[in-house]
């Protein structure tokens, strides 16, 4: 016969202003199998925890039921505390009397007695409650990080310097991300490359880090701790081994009208080329689309001219296998386009704008590019149809984001704030030009965010004009942009010479097929999802995966930094282990009972069941069985409800467990409890009973 | 109407002194520990109130829901069963709730198939944040119960087993 | 008719003698008035036992889950194209392995009751000339079905009030004697240990009394859903007449409106309740 103990908390008065505790501790002690009901005013405080803990060593108790708030609350702590008292830490149960009774309900009859039916309740599972061991699982001590942003950089570093190996991939020919374009940054105008170019080039060279570029995950298999991950290394044409980076392959390439991406078509470059000069690794690729031999059939110049016979026509896409226990998602973002037709087929872009059309009608990246001393003008403000410097410049904000109509209705974020630098650094170059800025509010909240844009405005003298803006169109050498100023209610018309538009920040197109092959989930325009808004920020609902920087929503550079770090910080409490500790609440199959119809291993959400054979000694196949995964299974139950066989349970919630909780519950006119009155009349033989 | 139905339990509940002999609604709720159940408890540091008659009986998804529960439920003397669990998209196992959702569209056309009182089987989504929905939830459906009074259709066949 | 006869026996006789199958389960003649009963025929000279007429009503893919033919090598089975749903059943379900079953299909224009009317599933029957076999019997018989056969009988349930409907099924239920002859000969019903037999949890009360009558008919009802293939054979083999097709045709329609499925169809398909689409009817949940 089972000794259970029960353990009443008062919560002060948050019980037992509306439940009389003294009276379902006395109920509770005549369940049969009660073998103690005691009631206190905090349990969950010091003096409580040892009255729990007193009462199973002294009545040998094999299973515990503290009633009191809900187990979401103080699972733990009564958990551990029946640990420290030699009771295994699933003996424990919690009768929810608290938010699922005493605040929800009157000082009344039927609600002490409902305290004490959900008492019954939990000491009819806990009588089914087994001793329960968490279950172990290895811990492969090695972080993949995903996209060699300024995020997945820092992500990279941080979990290097930590003391592991690091498998960082990136699908471009260098790390660097979007960071490498920025001309200069807000709030404080240092040079985005100064500030990058170290940490590229550290991620480059630190021992920990494997770094594959121009590379792509295939396949992931696996879980928290042991995850396999399939790398495809793309075809660079370039062993970057024998390359040294002279460049002299790019001087002689003769396919030189190719618009860099880098430079955001504003610069050509070459099919065999370093993206940027300060690449890492600073080695070459061909971009086979656009090179002579691979289009024509000949060619062949940069292999020709290079000293160290690096270049590679024959090479072939590369699959390499790595073992992680931890992944980092760092894939960044990339901006809407509002040409008509863009990567984002599900929304309306700005044909009504104009840009893609008339060359003068620009995005911000460009805008970042042709201030940038690296950039295509050598860091002069110069329109690109003619090369002149724009006397005015117009930029729009919120362009895509919160426009419902558009199909977004998301914040930007970071678009405030680099307009702002934009006008600055527009007016830094071109003392007498004028910068006009139509915006819907300025969000800046952020450590010397707000006193930047006060000084864009008033030390830099940008006109900010509240309002949309309807159209832009070209008279002779100017661009026309006809908007309202909200404020004063006045349409404006403003003679440009360029216009820059501050698109929305959008994920990185079709990442969602990463995601998938991840099995992380995703909201409806395909950012990762963190695990809590608010509590777990940084890890995805998968165990084992994190996010860092804009692949998760739109963020600047502290915010995207700050969370990598917080994403290495995960991965390093996860390789703090050699093992991983898990809730043992996983399904387990009755071999006797179980058919082989397979409808749990398809059923199963985390394909953690497969198919077994059982085999006599001499080999012979006697019969076939599910088996399950218990380092996979993450104990939803699924499978043991689809089971017509009944051949597969869930320790926690078996099904033994919950038929007992629903007898508990006692058919019509056996379940009362009695009135204060008539408690006193309690016969002792019935309780011996 | 005989009143002494046996099975283990009520041999338990026999130590538990009797009492009160008028009716009262007795609705079970099986609840997903992650979305209902959390959203209940919501409901209680909200401080809303709401009718006491509701017995929760957790359970880590609305994918662990067997039928068979609720039919024990009845069996037991259950007035109204209530099966509730995150929304579509939010299972904290992605797709508990979906698999749940086709044993629920066959079971619930079965008991309607056996002449079953459907008012008395409800299912809902509530997710963690609605606290409201969930003492919505039970107020009417304690208020439908309590005007049905209790399954006699159901409790006849119990008794005379 | 007898044509049938002598091709099935020939194609027996030949697949016993050259070893294709260790034996082949099909009809005899019955030894009460023309009914006809299974036989497993083993040995070559024994081929001539088997026959088919239209009181080959019982469906043989029971025995394919059953010893001693459960652990054949591979065997042969006749069958006419209703039980070939069963089958397909069996596939999807990894209770049969396609390589171990040599299926002769035989055509066939219906079969009758005992009491010498033609069955729903004849009047619904769609797979007169079977499609999926090994081997086929008989001239082709093209399948005109009644489309309103299938589910005729329901609208009489469905013409009731709720209350109707449970006193209907009280009295009917209450027959229920607990032999589980409706279980035995379900070519579906393929647990080794079934749940009414379970009693840790006991979830199905095992005395014939009106609870465990009600729970019992419920679970095998909704354990069949998205799988029973209508062959009749619980029904058939009730000795208190219950009408448990009802409950499986209810269960058909509800797959076939709900999920677009039914069973028996395609071995390629995941049957309705091992699998799910995001836009299910999500209407009746609050
Ligand atoms: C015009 C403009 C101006 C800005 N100015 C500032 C500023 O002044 N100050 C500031 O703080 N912030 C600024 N930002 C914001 C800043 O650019 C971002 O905060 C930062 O780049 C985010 O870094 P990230 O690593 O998350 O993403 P990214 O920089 O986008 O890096 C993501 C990386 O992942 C790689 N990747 C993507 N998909 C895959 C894949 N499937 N497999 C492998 N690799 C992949 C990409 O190639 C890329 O290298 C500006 C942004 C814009 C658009
Ligand atoms: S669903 Fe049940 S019987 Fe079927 S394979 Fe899984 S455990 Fe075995
Ligand atoms: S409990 Fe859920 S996760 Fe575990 S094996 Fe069953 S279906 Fe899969
Ligand atoms: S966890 Fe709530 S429904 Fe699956």
């Amino acid at each position: 016969m089972s000794k259970i103990g029960v353990f009443v908390c008062h919560c002060g008065e948050n019980i037992s202003r509306t439940v009389d505790c003294a009276r379902v501790a006395k109920a509770s002690g005549q369940i049969r199998g009660v073998a103690v009901a005691k009631d206190y005013k905090y349990m969950c405080s010091d003096p409580g925890q040892a009255l729990i803990k007193n009462a199973i060593k002294e009545h040998k108790l094999d299973g515990v039921v503290v009633s009191a708030c809900s187990p979401h609350m103080h699972e733990k702590t009564f958990r551990k505390a029946v640990t420290e008292a030699g009771l295994n830490q699933f003996l424990c149960e919690m009768a929810n009397i608290r938010e699922h009774c005493s605040w929800v309900h009157e000082k009344e009859e039927p609600t002490t007695r409902k305290a004490i039916e959900l008492v019954r309740l939990m000491v009819e599972k806990v009588k089914r409650n087994m001793a329960l061991e968490p279950i172990r699982v290895d811990v492969t001590k090695r972080a993949l990080v995903i996209g060699g942003g300024v995020a997945g950089i820092q992500a990279a570093l941080d979990i290097a310097d930590g003391g592991h190996e690091v498998i960082l991939v990136e699908k471009d020919p260098s790390v660097g991300g979007h960071m490498a374009q920025l001309s200069e940054t807000f709030p404080t105008l240092d040079c985005s490359q100064c500030i990058l170019t170290p940490k590229m080039v550290d991620v480059g060279s630190h021992p920990n880090i494997k770094l594959y570029t121009y590379s792509e995950v295939e396949k992931i298999e696996g879980f928290v701790g042991n995850f396999k991950v399939t790398i495809k290394k793309k075809a660079r044409s370039v062993d970057i081994d024998k390359c040294t980076g002279c460049g002299e392959c790019q001087l002689k390439c003769p396919s030189k009208k190719i618009p860099s991406e880098f430079d955001r078509g504003l610069k050509n470059r070459t099919a065999i080329y370093i993206p940027f000069p300060q690449a890492v690794p600073a080695r070459p690729v061909i971009d086979r689309e656009h090179c002579i031999y691979f289009t024509k059939g000949k060619c062949k110049a940069c292999q020709k001219v290079c000293p160290t016979e690096a270049v590679d026509f024959e090479q072939t896409d590369e699959y390499v296998e790595e073992e992680v226990g931890g992944i980092v998602v760092a894939t960044g973002f990339d901006l809407y386009t509002t040409d008509k037709q863009g990567p984002y087929p599900d929304y309306k872009g700005y044909g009504e704008y104009g840009y893609g059309e008339d060359p003068d009608i620009i995005d911000g990246l460009q805008f970042e590019r042709l201030a940038s001393a690296s950039g295509p003008t050598g860091g002069a403000i110069q329109r690109p149809s003619d090369g002149k410097e724009p006397k005015s410049v117009v930029f729009l904000q919120c362009i895509g984001s919160r426009h419902p109509s558009k199909g977004i209705e998301f914040c930007s974020k970071i678009c405030c704030m680099y307009t702002a630098k934009h006008t600055m650094l527009y007016k830094h170059k071109v003392h007498h030009g004028t910068a006009y800025v139509f915006y819907m509010d300025i969000r800046a909240p952020g450590k010397g965010y707000d006193e930047f844009v006060r000084r864009a405005i008033e030390e830099d003298g940008a006109v900010y004009l509240r309002g949309r803006v309807s159209r832009i169109y070209r008279s002779g050498d100017h661009l026309i942009v006809k908007g309202a100023d909200t404020l004063s209610g006045a349409a404006v018309e403003i003679e440009a010479d360029m216009v820059v538009l501050a698109t929305a920040v959008m994920p990185q197109p079709g990442i969602e097929g990463l995601f998938q092959k991840l099995g992380i989930s995703y909201d409806q325009y395909k950012f990762a999802s963190e695990a809590h808004p608010k509590l777990r920020p940084v890890e995805c609902a998968t165990a084992g995966i994190f996010l860092a920087g804009a692949c998760q929503g739109p963020k600047d550079i502290p915010e995207s930094v700050a969370q990598a770090s917080a994403a290495a910080s995960k991965a390093l409490i996860l390789f703090s282990r050699d093992q991983m500790l898990r809730e043992p609440v996983v399904a387990k199959v009755n071999e006797n009972t179980c058919i082989a119809c397979w409808y749990c291993v398809e059923i199963c959400p985390f394909t953690a069941i497969s198919k077994k054979d059982i085999r006599d000694r001499q080999g012979n196949l006697i019969k076939r069985v599910a088996e399950v995964n218990p380092s996979l299974c993450t104990g939803c139950g699924t499978c043991a409800a689809t089971c017509f066989s009944n051949s597969i349970d869930l320790d926690g919630f078996t099904d033994e467990q919950i038929y007992s909780e629903i007898n508990s519950l006692m058919a019509v006119g056996q379940d009362l409890f009695p009135e204060p009155e008539k408690a006193e009349g309690d016969s002792p033989d019935e309780k011996a009973a | 109407m005989s009143e002494s139905p046996q099975s283990e339990t009520q041999k338990d509940g026999a130590g538990l002194p009797e009492a009160a002999t008028s009716w009262e609604p007795r609705i079970v709720a099986f609840i997903c520990n992650w979305c209902t159940y959390t959203g209940a408890d919501l409901a209680g540091t909200s401080r809303m109130k709401y009718p006491p008659y509701v017995r929760v009986i957790k359970i880590p998804c609305t994918g662990r829901f067997d039928p068979l529960f609720m039919i024990k439920a009845f069996e037991r003397g259950a007035d109204g069963v209530l099966v509730s669990g995150c929304h579509p998209g939010d299972c904290h196992y992605t797709a508990g709730n979906y698999n749940a959702r086709r044993k629920y569209t066959v079971f619930k056309a079965l008991l309607e198939t056996l002449g079953m009182d459907m008012d008395r089987v409800w299912f809902s989504w509530i997710s963690a944040s609605e606290g409201g929905k969930w003492v919505d939830t039970i107020r009417k459906f304690t208020e439908v119960i309590q005007e049905k009074g209790p399954f006699r259709e159901y409790r006849e066949m119990i008794d005379v087993g | 008719m007898s044509d049938r006869t002598d091709k099935i026996r020939e194609v027996a006789r030949k697949w016993l003698a050259d070893g294709t199958v260790e034996a082949v389960v099909g009809w005899e003649q019955g030894t009460y008035r023309e009914k006809c009963s299974p036989v497993l025929v083993r040995k070559p000279e024994d081929a001539d036992r088997l026959l088919f007429n239209d009181r080959c009503t019982n469906n043989l893919m029971t025995y394919l889950k059953r010893d001693p033919v459960r652990g054949m090598e591979k065997v042969g089975v006749v069958a006419k194209g209703c039980d070939i749903k069963s089958l397909i059943g069996l596939l999807q379900e990894s209770q049969v392995e396609r390589e171990k079953v040599m299926v002769l299909a035989v055509t066939c224009e219906g079969v009758k009751k005992d009491d010498g009317t033609v069955p729903i599933k004849c009047q619904a029957c769609d797979v007169n000339t079977p499609t999926f076999y090994d081997e086929i019997v008989g001239e082709k018989v093209a399948s005109n079905p009644d489309p309103e056969a299938r589910f005729k009988d329901l609208e009489k349930l469905d013409a009731m009030t709720p209350a109707e409907r449970n006193s209907f099924w009280r009295e009917e239920l209450d027959k229920c004697i607990r032999c589980y002859a409706c279980r035995q000969a379900c070519p579906l019903c393929i647990c080794s240990r079934c749940i009414a037999e379970k009693n840790q949890p006991q979830w199905v009360e095992t005395s014939p009394h009106p609870r465990g009558n009600f729970s019992w008919n419920l679970v095998r009802a909704y354990h069949l859903a998205g799988r029973c293939v209508e062959c009749e054979a619980c029904e058939t083999a009730c000795p208190v007449n219950i009408p448990l097709m009802l409950l499986n045709r209810a269960m058909a329609r509800t797959v076939k409106g709900a999920f677009d499925y039914e069973a028996g169809k395609d071995p390629e398909v995941q049957p309705p309740l091992r699998t799910f689409n995001l836009d299910d009817d999500n209407s009746f949940i609050l």
